[in-house]
Formats: structure tokens, sequence, C-alpha cells
């Protein structure tokens, strides 16, 4: 039951019979209402009509001597209580004398509330009405009659009616059926509603359905859209564009996931392999240091990987965002110059300074990371006896490092991917000379975590510019 | 049994020629893709040890490559363990696949099996007129009792007694024992050839005059 009320399609289709319900109740109780007004005024017009025709009646047998003047109250008295000849009156108010049961009666009281007339098929309880002697009509509905009800200024009084149970029943009948048709519209109204709402809901669910099988692996999988741009093409959009990114997103991590692997298997074969042989059999000393020294580089290389994907990890992450502070491009520069200056002289490379102050808002250590991984790359890659210049300035884009060398360059097809992760420009693996294909990743998410961007141009010889703002 | 090793780190393809020079293997190296193909083409080793990522020409091309000339058996040695990439690797003709890291003894013993297939031998281990070669412990057994051979003289019987039944120039035989780094005279296989006949009885060997060697 808690499952059913949890149903959207069981929450639309209760609020849709509510209204539904409301909407057709309304409909059928104006319709009950206007039809017994409608009812209640042709008897009122038959009644009025009955009581005319019956005093016309009275005065044509016996036609009064003066025609045109209306008669006194005397003449009327006098014909109320002598209406004469009943034969010469119209069939229709043969009833008001024979006493035959049903259709209209008639009663006339004076003013001393004596009766002048009383109609043969009166009700036995019938009275002199009372009320203002203005003239005026009243219309009573009680039990099965309708009548009207008048006290003249003169004092008499009269009622004329009828008997309306056959105009009741009719009318109780009309209401059941009413109630009848009313409810199986209702009944049709749910079914429709309830075929509606599964209608509406179904791309919902259809867009559920794909979601989780998404949801469960299946990456590659999108929801198929209807192109009508309505509301649910629009969410079905937005939910492909998002499984878009995320599946771009956890394709490149897993790129980024095997490709780290395979990094750190290469040593872990080395010292496996290694350290497998040296336990095969005895050996000589300068065997062992050999076989240990192998070990070392090879773990030697695992602590450089393992420590750029610290670092990049570190960069990933969003709560990374670090306090900026106040520091000089031109200081940091230096500093590394400085610390790298013996693999500069180890490589016969010239660091040439064209250093000038560069104040800026940032992370000095990891900008410091930035320009050692971009200088150490300039002193490794180009032949012995090149140049490097080392340059950092401030102009209109913002604070900007240069580091170009003079070597070879890189080649075009090469440029694109260069600061990917694990890519390497000299295809030649091996994470010789500390490389771990990680160097410029980690420079480039650097250099955008601190809103600045880096690029490369390569012609005869390759510079790299940073731009922080 | 000659081997070659391709293998673009320098520090793991010295390893690995160490670990199966130390098993008695000739081992032939190369550091890239070219190199690599260049040495397969030219000689006919018994087995090839073939890195997948290789600068240059990368391993799954070498082998494409290769497979148009020669049916050498080729274990490809990768650190990519996808399955795609296996399949690739053994659609395009490796023999075998072993994913970084490895364990040497496994290495070791999947060699064998490449070396004992292309013979078309089933078992490590294969008799001969009462002498019993255990390929996979490189033992030999005569009327069972043990008989002690340096590792060349094993080579030279193992080598013979899976190409039983044909006749085994001497130039392939000096092929096969030694890499290229040795440089032995040739004579040096008839002072094996002979040693072998004084432990395992003078017909083990025959010689084909102006041919080479066989066992029957």
């Amino acid at each position: 039951m808690k499952r059913l009320f949890q149903s959207v399609r069981w929450w639309l289709l209760l609020w849709y019979a509510l209204i539904l319900l409301c909407l057709i109740t309304g409909l059928c109780l104006l319709s009950f209402r206007l039809t017994s007004n409608d009812r209640t005024v042709q008897i009122d017009r038959e009644i009025r009509g009955f009581q005319g025709t019956f005093f016309r009646s009275l005065f044509a047998s016996r036609p009064l001597p003066n025609k045109d003047e209306p008669p006194s109250l005397d003449e009327i008295r006098e014909r109320l209580l002598n209406p004469g000849d009943v034969s010469k009156f119209p069939p229709e108010l043969h009833a008001l004398f024979s006493g035959a049961n049903g259709g209209s009666y008639l009663a006339c009281w004076d003013s001393d509330g004596s009766p002048l007339f009383i109609s043969a098929n009166s009700p036995d309880d019938l009275k002199p009405p009372c009320g203002p002697k203005d003239g005026s009509t009243k219309y009573v509905e009680q039990d099965h009659r309708r009548e009207q009800h008048r006290v003249q200024p003169s004092g008499m009084s009269s009622i004329v009616g009828r008997d309306i149970s056959e105009e009741q029943r009719e009318q109780r009948n009309f209401g059941v059926l009413l109630a009848l048709g009313g409810g199986a519209l209702w009944l049709a109204g749910l079914g429709g509603g309830w075929w509606l709402a599964g209608r509406a809901l179904k791309p919902i669910d259809t867009i559920g359905r794909t979601a989780s099988r998404i949801a469960a692996g299946n990456l590659d999988e999108r929801i198929q859209i209807a192109n009508t741009d309505n509301e649910l093409d629009r969410l079905g959009h937005v939910l492909n564009d998002t499984f878009e990114r995320l599946s771009a997103a956890i394709e490149r991590q897993k790129r980024f996931t095997a490709d780290a692997s395979h990094e750190l298997r290469t040593p872990v074969t080395i010292i496996l392999s290694e350290t497998q042989r040296a336990l095969k059999r005895e050996r000589e000393p300068e065997q062992y240091r050999e076989i240990l020294a192998n070990c070392r580089t090879a773990a030697e290389r695992m602590r450089a990987l393992v420590e750029s994907l610290l670092v990049l990890a570190r960069q990933d992450l969003p709560a990374s965002k670090f306090d900026p502070v106040a520091c000089d491009l031109a200081d940091i520069a230096t500093g590394v110059a400085d610390l790298l200056q013996p693999l500069a002289n180890e490589h016969s490379i010239t660091v040439q300074r064209e250093i000038s102050p560069a104040p800026l808002k940032g992370d000095p250590h990891s900008l410091a990371m930035v320009v050692q991984n971009l200088l150490s790359n300039a002193l490794i890659h180009p032949p012995s006896g090149s140049t490097v210049i080392l340059k950092t300035s401030v102009n209109e884009d913002g604070t900007v490092l240069e580091v170009s060398d003079n070597g070879p360059g890189i080649s075009a097809e090469h440029l694109p991917r260069l600061f990917d992760r694990f890519y390497r420009a000299d295809s030649a693996r091996g994470q010789i000379n500390g490389h771990t294909g990680l160097g410029l990743a980690i420079a480039k998410t650097i250099v955008e975590n601190h809103g600045g961007r880096i690029e490369v141009t390569s012609d005869k010889g390759t510079t790299f510019r940073v731009v922080l703002p | 049994m000659r081997l070659l090793v391709i293998e673009d780190d320098p520090l793991l393809l010295h390893s690995l020629s160490e670990g199966l020079r130390e098993e008695q293997y000739a081992v032939d190296t190369a550091i890239d893709g070219e190199e690599g193909l260049a040495k397969a083409r030219e000689t006919d080793y018994d087995c090839i040890v073939l890195d997948g990522m290789l600068p240059g020409i990368d391993g799954w091309e070498l082998l494409a490559r290769l497979r148009r000339e020669k049916k050498t058996p080729v274990l490809m040695l990768t650190a990519r363990d996808a399955v795609p990439d296996r399949i690739r690797g053994l659609d395009a003709g490796a023999d075998d696949y072993l994913t970084k890291p490895f364990d040497f003894e496994e290495l070791l013993a999947r060699l064998r099996a490449l070396i004992r297939r292309s013979s078309g031998l089933g078992t490590s281990s294969l008799e001969i007129d009462g002498v019993e070669i255990d390929t996979a412990l490189r033992q030999v057994r005569s009327a069972g009792e043990i008989v002690s051979l340096t590792p060349r003289e094993y080579g030279l019987v193992e080598y013979l007694a899976l190409h039983r039944g044909s006749v085994v120039s001497r130039t392939e035989l000096y092929e096969h024992l030694f890499d290229e780094s040795d440089d032995t005279l040739s004579n040096l296989l008839d002072v094996h050839v002979s040693n072998v006949r004084k432990k395992l009885g003078a017909g083990f060997i025959s010689t084909r005059r102006g041919h080479g060697y066989s066992i029957e």
C-alpha cells in the first residue's frame, strides 16, 4: 500500500479522480436544479392558467349585464357560491364539481373565513391561507401538492393547486439517472486517466530503465529521444549529455589507470626477475651488487612514478584549491634554476636567465614544480652544448614564464598530445632519467588550477610558455 | 637452444637475457622493433620473447611482418593485459602470452613448452634407445642412471633429439647452441659430439659425412 502511494501514477490518478468527481457532481447538481426549476415554473404557469380558465368560465356561462367593467366583489361572491350549470364549463373544469381524483383543485374563502367555493376534488385538510392582504401571490409546495395562495385586499382568499406526485416521481427518476450517468462517466474518466497517466509517465519509465542500465556499466547506451522538444526530450538530452561526460571521464580514468599500471609493471618485473635470478644460485659478491643496483634503479623509477601520481591526484582533487599567497615567479624560477644547475652542467647545457620581476598570487610550491618540470625537460632532451633560455616577465596577458631550448624540436604530430598523461614524444619508453611521462601533465594541471594556460611551440627548438593571470 | 629477446627497457632486457643465459640458452637481444625484426628474419631462433610496446615498430606489427616469412615460436611479453590486446597478439601470430610482472620460472616453463611443441613433442620427456631426456629438468638418464652432461652437451643432445630422424647441419647446430656474442671455434662442436658419444654410447649420435649429425 505504501508503495502504491509512492507511485506518481497513483497520485496523478487520485488528483484526477478528485477533480473529475467535483466537476461531474457540480454538473449533475446544476442540471438537476435547472430541470427542477423549469418544472416548477411550468406547474405555476399551469396553475395560473387553470385559475384564469375557471374565473372566465364562471362569468362566461352567465354574462354580467355590463361586460366591460370588472365584476364587483359581490358579483364574484355570488358566482362562487352559485356557479350555475356545470355542464357549460369546459371539460377540464368538470373535476372541480364531480370530485374525480387528480387534476387541479380550487378553493375560495370570504373575508370572514367562510368558504365561498371549495372544489369537490380539493384535499380534505385545505385551510384558508393567511398572509398579508395585498393581493400578492405565494406558491407553496407541500407533500405532493403545489398551490398558489393569494389573499385579496378585500379579505377574500383563494388557493389553487394541483397534485404533482407524477412530476416529483419523474424528477426523482431523472435524479437517479443523473447519478448513474455521472458515476459511469466518472469511472470511464478514471480509466482514461489511468491510461493517460501511464502514457505520460512511460517516457520517464524508459529514461529510468535506460539510466539504470547505463549505471550498471553499459556506458555506451543512450536514452532514445523522440525529437519532439517537449520537457521529457529536454530531460533526455540533459541526461544524455551527463552520461556522455561521465562516460568520457570514466574512459579517461580507465586509460589513466591502465597507463599507470603499465608504467609500474615494468619496474616490478625487473625487481621480480632480478631477485629470482639472484636467489637461484650462490653468486659472487660482484654479481649480487649488480643485481641489487638493478633492483634499486627499478625501485627508484617506481618511486618517481608514485610521487608523480600522488602530485597529480592531489592536483586533480577539487579540494586541492590552495590559498593563494603573494609570490614572485622570478624568485621561484631563480631558485629552481639554481637547484638544476648541476643537471645542466652534467649535460653541458648553458642556462641563460632573463628574469624580471613577475609578482602574482598562487601556490609557490606547485609553481616551482611547473618550472622544474619544464626546465628539466629542456635540460635532458636537447643535445649537449645547447642553450636554454629561462625567462619571466609581465605583459598585458598576465605573468609569463618561458622556457626555450635550441634543440631539434618536437615534430608537429606530437604537439597536440604532449600534455596528455603518460604521453611521450620520443616513444622510447623506460623511465630513464626519472622520466615518468607525467611531468608536462602535472605542469598543465597546476597551471590550469591557477587559472592560467600552458602552450608549446616547436620549430627549431622548443618553447614552453606559461601565462598566469 | 637459441632465443631472441626483444625488449625496449634496457634494465629488463639485461635482466631477462642474463637470466636466460644462466639457464643455458644462447640469447640474442634487440632493444627496438627494427633491430628485433632484422635479427628475427636473419636467424632461425628456437623461440622469440617479444615485448608489446616497442619504439619504432611495436610488437604486434613486428609479429605480423615476421609471420609473412617465418614460423618461429613467439612468446609475447607485455604490460598490457587487456583481453583485446591478448586477442590481437594471438591473432597476429603469437604462440603464447605472458603479462608483466611474471614469474621467471613460468617464463622458462612456457619457453620450454613452445620449443617442445614446435618440434612436435607432446610431453617434456622423450626416450631414445634407452636414453631418457627430460627437457623440464634438463636431465639425461641412461639405463635409469643420471648422465652428467655439461650445459652445452645437454643442448646438443636436446636439439638433436627434438629433430630426431632428420640430419642437422653443423651450421644449424652451431646457430642454435651459440649466441651472437659467442666467437667459439666451430670445431668445438666436434669436441662436444665426441664427449656425448663417450657418455651415451658411440651409436647415439650418427655422423652423416658432409651433411651433419642426427639421432635415429
